[in-house]
């Protein structure tokens, strides 16, 4: 495994956990990078360390962490397609001026470059291991699934400019003139490099064998109902999860220490419920439990102790 | 001397108009017709790359805007294509 990712609804622990194997990676000698797509990332929290738009940030020995700042990206992406016009033909016209405008301010274009940012990142090859802390779970499978529809999107969209070339080569060849745009060359280049980056990315999410998606449930009965949805979801744009983590589990001895306020106590006997259910439903797709921490794991020091609760003495 | 030189050139616009005959009788249709299907495929290019610009929603534009810088100078031609009224005479004629 190369690239780990992790998903599931707001709040449950996936930027804590991301966090968390990052550190214990990075203390095993591998050279981890923890990269968050999430808009609203926290990774600055829980390493206590500002990371937001400052680039791949080294925290400690072999340890890296990455935090977008997607709109940042946008503009210079607008501003470097400005530039490229500019340099081609002189100046920007208005109505092409207008077409960046409104395709920038798309939702959907911050999470486009943030999926870009990781498709170079990886391609970039420096790291040992790829963690990512994905968006809260409707978003991770539109943002996941963009892969491949993207990916087909190109291939037709190549697949038309190659038609197109064999129509000039025959005009040229019958008529001896010549019917193509002198630019054709550079598209061409252009497409090919998209191409290649989309098809790269859409067989890495898609390879089991290097790439791993955790889903991160805790013992409620909402992240239940949300996790078996995730599952339908992946499967459709033919992503399986490698396994499903249950987050903050309460030690079940609680339930019956006679400290324990009732309070507490009905929580206790709430989650153990629902452990039923989730070992019902998800079976042998649960590959770990993470007890409820007495606090916040934030700072390396704390998610070294965390990484050590988690992971023990040993990792596969 | 200037004789031969004259008759070169006949012979040589001779060849030409046999040669545009030739082209005109065999292959001129041929070549309208792939340079017409020519202009198909890049409207169809345009509207699957470019389509938000028109109103019809493709995939997130970000690439999209990669393929922008060389597509600038077809922009307004395309557009002109494909919003222009039509009529029963385009059908036939194949516009």
């Amino acid at each position: 495994m190369k690239y780990l990712l992790f998903a599931g609804k707001g709040g449950l622990g996936k930027t804590t956990l991301s966090a968390t194997t990052a550190r214990y990676l990075a203390s095993k000698g591998k050279k981890v990078i923890v990269f968050s797509t999430d808009p609203q990332a926290s990774l600055t929290d829980v390493f206590e360390y500002d990371l937001f738009g400052k680039g791949e940030v080294k925290l400690a020995q072999n340890l890296y962490a990455l935090e977008i700042d997607a709109d940042r990206v946008v503009a210079d992406y607008q501003a470097s397609v400005r530039k490229k016009i500019i340099d081609m033909y002189g100046e920007v016209p208005e109505e092409i001026e207008d077409y960046i405008k409104s395709a920038s301010a798309q939702p959907a274009m911050s999470e486009s470059a943030t999926f870009d940012s990781m498709i170079e990142l990886i391609m970039k090859g420096d790291y040992d291991y790829y963690i990512f802390d994905m968006m809260p779970h409707g978003h991770a499978i539109r943002f996941l699934s963009m892969a491949s529809l993207l990916d087909t999107w190109i291939n037709k969209v190549v697949d038309i400019r190659k038609d197109s070339s064999d129509v000039d080569e025959r005009v040229k060849r019958i008529s001896g003139k010549e019917s193509g745009a002198s630019e054709e060359k550079g598209m061409i280049d252009e497409l090919m490099d998209i191409k290649n980056r989309l098809g790269f990315m859409a067989k890495i999410i898609s390879a089991r064998d290097t790439t791993a998606l955790f889903y991160v449930v805790i013992p409620e009965q909402m992240a239940i109902m949300d996790t078996e949805i995730a599952i339908r979801e992946f499967k459709k744009f033919g992503i399986e999860l490698s396994g499903i983590i249950v987050n903050q589990v309460y030690p079940k001895e609680l339930a019956s220490d006679p400290n324990v306020p009732d309070f507490l106590k009905n929580r206790v006997k709430m989650q153990q419920g629902n452990m039923e259910t989730i070992k019902k439903k998800f079976g042998d797709r649960i590959v770990a439990h993470v007890p409820m921490m007495d606090k916040e794991p934030k700072g390396l020091e704390m998610l070294e102790k965390t990484a050590y609760i988690v992971y023990g003495g040993t990792h596969e | 001397m200037d004789e031969k030189k004259e008759d070169k050139k006949r012979f040589g616009s001779i060849k030409n108009a046999i040669k545009d005959f030739v082209y005109g009788m065999a292959a001129h249709d041929m070549v309208t017709y792939s340079l017409r299907t020519r202009m198909h495929m890049e409207n169809l290019f345009m509207l699957i790359v470019m389509g938000d610009m028109l109103g019809i929603p493709v995939l997130p534009p970000y690439y999209s805007l990669r393929l922008l810088p060389h597509v600038v100078p077809h922009v307004k031609t395309w557009k002109r294509t494909l919003l222009r009224d039509r009529d029963v005479t385009d059908r036939m004629f194949g516009g």
